[in-house]
């Protein structure tokens, strides 16, 4: 995708190269020659602001960590002292449905919750605590945490679950041991 | 039905990869000579996706690999098979009629259809059956919003109900039971896809559960009328697909989509099983078990699941001290802690220091520094341990591991009882017993272990006797695979105590195999292998003869010290969450965090750091147990250097790296105290501390406020009354 | 963690927003800043707030200063452009007295930095 991006910018910035250049060219010529419009955006340009708009379409170098917690508008005390959990949250015991449990979550380190005196609703002062981001790997969550300068770190990995014989023959066995002893 | 082809199946599939499958199964000595080889895998295709499966997987399982759920309500994981809800009927190209596929191993070549029509149809069919005869309970219902039935109802339930009731007999209704205090029945629910029976016959070895009638009229209960009494019951609840089985002190308190949860650690036994808290509003509702192979599968232990009421009594609100005439009484944090640093300034090095069984790490190491600041080295865990034996790390540590005890094939248990000291760890054992031919003999008094076992005797000399090699069950030891031997952490505080530990760990050394450690010492305490580990003494006696004139009791509420034993001016600091022994006799009392309330590292029996995190913030002016000793440092003026947790954990990792790497194993070496013990093992009995279920809930501070621990006990009473009372009618 | 860094990049390729090189970005920070400076007097006049023009251009230095470790083009594109924003909802008196205040804090308590008063007031 990047790729393909990339290369459509490069083929306009050469066809706005073009086409400035055969605009330059037509103002000293002052032959006018051509056919087909031109745009008066890019006829009206002075040669520097081309090659700013030129700049502009391509691409600049930057460190590749990113810190956006001066514009993401977090305040401050909840970037410093937050440290995030990234983890897969666990199978409710009480389901054996498994469809929440295979991605990984961020977690923010659990504020105080009180009761609301009017309504007996549950409430909170912090801002990030049901903050729920699903993410396809920790290394995601990682990077994701790191781009907003919060403390992070990975909980339990995905371990493989053992694989298991289940054997309807076993309840009648002549091992006394597994033989079902009460139905 | 299902029968016929799978006896088939295991006739036709001799490979050794099979045998080894169904291992359950053996005829023993075959399976042994025979090599593991890589399994044959044989392919089968679900949905038209190709699975490479092992050879007797089921269908269900095969499903599984692709990650396609097969809906269930009778199949679990870690119960035998019944195959008697028939909800995972698939179906099976050229096979005439649906199968259930939690029964049914697949061949190969199978084309399995888990969406088709005819399998929707057959589902439909099955919940149509079900929902006839379940109530429509799911308003008043506790399991509604994480109910299996209602979930798989809204896939494939129907929008009308055909169910007319033209005799006007009202639908089928069953009599409630009381089966204790823990679970509550709501019988008229229950769907009978008997995991509750499997569950209490396979894991919990309590045949105390089971069926009566036929069709309609079959009734799960307890045959008489009788309490399910074990200490294993509270998973009954979570395997119940439907709510017939509930929380009976959770019931109507919370709905699922109201709570939030907290993973954590169970921190009330030594097993240090994986959790999940359930809170709202700063109230931790209830506890679930949270998956882990490693350490406790999928079951919690029922004073784990239940005690978290005592999380709200009895707690320490505001920091106290004591008054001229005698009284505690509430202070501001700056009183207190202004109290106990005059306190430490006035006793010039002689403080001591003892941290007791729901100690977290970090605490712990808190306290440790900061005692070897103020001059003093004096540390010790409240529970004992023999002396010196604590430079080695495999001297106290289950070394088999938890999981490894699935595979021993020979165990002796010295002076312990599983069953209610560590009853995941019994859990293991029983599955060794059934599945792996486990040969089980303890030394101690008669104890009910829930599978059958060889009492050799009470007598200490015993140990002696099979660690020579002159016992009878030496030679089976001696013979087996994977021997274990496992001593309890009570026995090692008596007199003989490092004899006796000198004497198997001397054993242990001949019995060792190749990637297995037979020597095993079962803590009971969560903080001892924590505390051990970072350099506490062991026996809360070495603070007493130190004499200090302060004393420090983290969370040490066993009562092992008393004031008596102390001297007259000593100034005795509490730091914990509960008023309970330790709290009774302080000059000082610092309000702690409990478990739920702090992150905090334990450390379990088999050596593996794991961290509890907070759920609710500590009641009152409660705080964090190291954030105490930190600011108290501070007063005194001789600050630690760690201002928030990922200092103090660096700290941490600094005295001992392997316990910040949470989750994961340290392999210890070979158990064997330095030095030689001179002592020879005394003769007397051996002593059990925990021999009865009733001695079962209340072993720490937690439990010790929790009403429904109250209440379990008073069960067990009364049972056990009305036992009596029947006998001598009938004699 | 640190394994981590080694491994990754140290720069990267990506789409600029305003500034296509770090002295551009300089010198839009640096207008911003001078218009900024100019408009505060009729601020303070238009809002009528207890404040100095002085105060205000400390609080402007403060304001700028607080980011001054920002090195990303793009974050300090992005800086800009809010910066403007705040400007344009200044002058354009779409702002009330008490949002021009809020620059201030007068009406925060500020919280504790050491540990003891955290701990003791029961802060994280």
């Amino acid at each position: 995708m990047s790729a393909l991006r990339q290369v459509m910018c490069r083929s306009t910035a050469s066809l706005q190269l073009y086409q400035a250049n055969r605009a330059a060219a037509a103002r000293w010529a002052s032959t006018a020659t051509d056919g087909g419009p031109l745009d008066p955006k890019t006829a009206l340009a002075r040669p520097e602001e081309l090659e700013q708009r030129n700049k502009l379409s391509g691409k600049i170098t930057v460190p590749t960590a990113v810190n956006l917690s001066p514009i993401s508008g977090v305040p401050e005390e909840h970037i410093r002292e937050r440290r995030v959990r990234i983890h897969i949250p666990p199978k409710n015991a009480m389901q054996s449905g498994t469809d929440n449990v295979n991605t990984w979550q961020i977690e923010f380190d659990n504020r105080e919750r009180w009761e609301n005196p009017l309504m007996g609703w549950a409430s909170s002062g912090d801002p990030l605590s049901n903050m729920n981001v699903q993410f396809g790997s920790p290394e995601e969550a990682i990077t994701f945490c790191e781009r907003n300068g919060w403390r992070w770190y990975v909980d339990g990995a995905a371990k493989p679950k053992k694989e298991r014989v289940k054997n309807y023959g076993i309840n009648f066995a002549w091992n006394k041991r597994t033989r079902v002893s009460t139905k | 039905m299902i029968r016929a082809p799978l006896v088939k199946a295991l006739g036709a599939l001799g490979s050794p990869t099979h045998q080894m499958a169904s291992r359950a199964v053996r005829t023993s000595a075959m399976v042994a000579q025979t090599p593991a080889k890589a399994p044959e895998k044989i392919e089968v295709f679900v949905d038209d996706i190709p699975v490479q499966v092992v050879p007797g997987t089921t269908v269900l399982q095969a499903a599984a690999q692709i990650g396609v759920e097969i809906p269930r309500f009778c199949y679990h994981e870690r119960l035998a098979v019944a195959g008697n809800c028939r909800m995972c009927l698939v179906e099976v190209e050229k096979s005439p009629k649906p199968v259930a596929a939690c029964a049914m191993p697949v061949m190969k070549g199978w084309r399995i259809k888990t969406n088709s029509d005819l399998t929707r149809k057959a589902r439909e069919g099955v919940m149509e059956f079900l929902l006839m005869n379940h109530p429509l309970d799911c308003p008043i219902c506790d399991q509604g919003g994480e109910c299996d039935l209602q979930d798989q109802a809204m896939a494939f339930g129907s929008d009308r109900s055909r169910f007319t009731d033209i005799n006007y007999t009202g639908k089928r209704a069953v009599e409630d039971k009381d089966i204790g205090p823990l679970v509550k029945t709501i019988m008229t629910r229950c769907i009978h896809c008997t995991r509750c029976v499997r569950f209490a016959s396979e894991i919990a070895g309590v045949d105390d559960l089971g069926t009566t009638g036929r069709g309609n009229d079959m009734q799960i209960g307890t045959y008489v009328e009788k309490l399910f009494l074990t200490e294993l019951s509270g998973n009954v609840i979570d395997l119940c697909p439907v709510g017939a089985l509930t929380n009976k002190p959770y019931s109507f308190v919370a709905r699922p989509w109201e709570i939030r949860k907290v993973s954590s650690i169970d921190v009330l036994d030594a097993v240090g099983s994986n959790i999940v808290v359930s809170t709202r509003t700063n109230e931790v509702l209830r506890i679930l078990p949270r998956e882990n192979e490693d350490v406790n599968e999928e079951w919690l232990a029922d004073k784990s699941r239940f005690a978290c009421d005592g999380l709200k009594r009895q707690r320490l609100v505001a920091p106290m001290v004591r008054m001229p005439n005698g009284e505690l009484q509430a202070v501001e944090w700056e009183g207190a802690l202004i109290a106990v640093a005059k306190a430490i300034k006035a006793a010039g090095g002689q403080i001591a220091g003892i941290s007791g069984q729901l100690a977290d790490l970090e605490a712990q190491v808190a306290l440790k520094d900061l005692l070897n600041r103020l001059g003093s080295e004096v540390v010790a865990t409240e529970q004992g341990f023999i002396a010196g034996g604590t430079d080695n790390r495999a001297n106290y540590l289950l070394n088999s591991t938890i999981a490894g005890l699935e595979e021993a094939d020979a165990v002796l248990l010295v002076g312990t009882n599983p069953r209610y000291e560590a009853p995941l760890v019994n859990t293991r054992l029983r599955k060794a017993y059934v599945h792996n031919e486990l040969q089980i003999a303890s030394i101690g008094p008669k104890i009910d272990l829930s599978y059958d076992h060889e009492n050799l005797g009470a007598d200490a000399a015993l140990v002696k006797d099979v660690c020579s090699g002159a016992h009878a069950f030496s030679k089976v030891l001696e013979g087996a695979k994977k021997p274990a031997i496992i001593i309890g952490a009570d026995l090692l505080e008596r007199a003989d105590g490092a004899a006796i530990h000198a004497t198997v760990a001397e054993y242990c050394k001949k019995l060792k195999k190749p990637n297995w450690n037979p020597f095993n010492v079962l803590q009971t305490n969560a903080a001892q292998v924590g505390a051990l580990d970072v350099g506490y003494k062991a026996g809360a006696q070495t603070a007493v003869k130190a004499q200090p004139k302060v004393l420090f009791l983290l969370n040490a509420d066993a009562g092992k010290v008393t004031r008596e034993q102390l001297p007259k001016d000593c100034f005795v600091v509490y730091i914990g969450s509960h008023g309970d022994n330790g709290a009774s006799i302080a000059d000082a009392v610092l309000p702690g965090a409990a478990y739920t309330e702090k992150q905090g590292i334990y450390v379990n029996t088999e050596g593996r750091p794991q961290q509890t995190l907070p759920g609710v913030s500590p009641p009152g002016m409660a705080r964090e147990d190291w954030k105490i000793l930190r600011a108290l440092s501070e007063v005194v003026g001789k600050p630690l250097p760690y201002d928030n947790l990922d200092e103090l954990r660096n700290r941490l990792e600094d005295v001992a790296p392997h316990l910040t790497r949470l989750g994961q194993l340290e392999p210890a070496g070979d158990a064997g105290a330095a030095g030689t013990i001179s002592k020879s093992i005394g003769g007397g009995a051996i002593d059990i501390k925990l021999k009865e279920l009733r001695d079962y809930f209340m072993t720490d501070a937690i439990s010790r406020a929790s009403p429904t621990m109250a209440k379990c006990i008073s069960a067990v009473n009364k049972q056990q009354r009305e036992n009596e009372a029947k006998q001598s009618v009938a004699i | 963690m640190a394994g981590r860094e080694a491994v990754k990049r140290a720069v990267q390729q990506v789409r600029p927003i305003l500034s296509v090189d770090r002295e551009e970005a300089r010198k839009r920070a640096l207008n911003l800043y001078k218009a900024w400076y100019r408009q505060i007097p009729y601020i303070v006049m238009d809002y009528d707030i207890p404040m100095t023009v002085e105060q205000c251009r400390d609080k402007l230095r403060e304001e700028f200063v607080k980011h001054r470790n920002v090195t990303d083009i793009r974050v300090i594109d992005m800086l800009v452009i809010k910066g403007q924003m705040e400007l344009k909802e200044s002058v354009e008196i779409w702002k009330q007295k008490g949002h021009i205040m809020r620059y201030w804090k007068e009406s925060q308590d500020p919280k504790p930095t050491d540990f003891l008063s955290k701990f003791i007031q029961g802060v994280n």
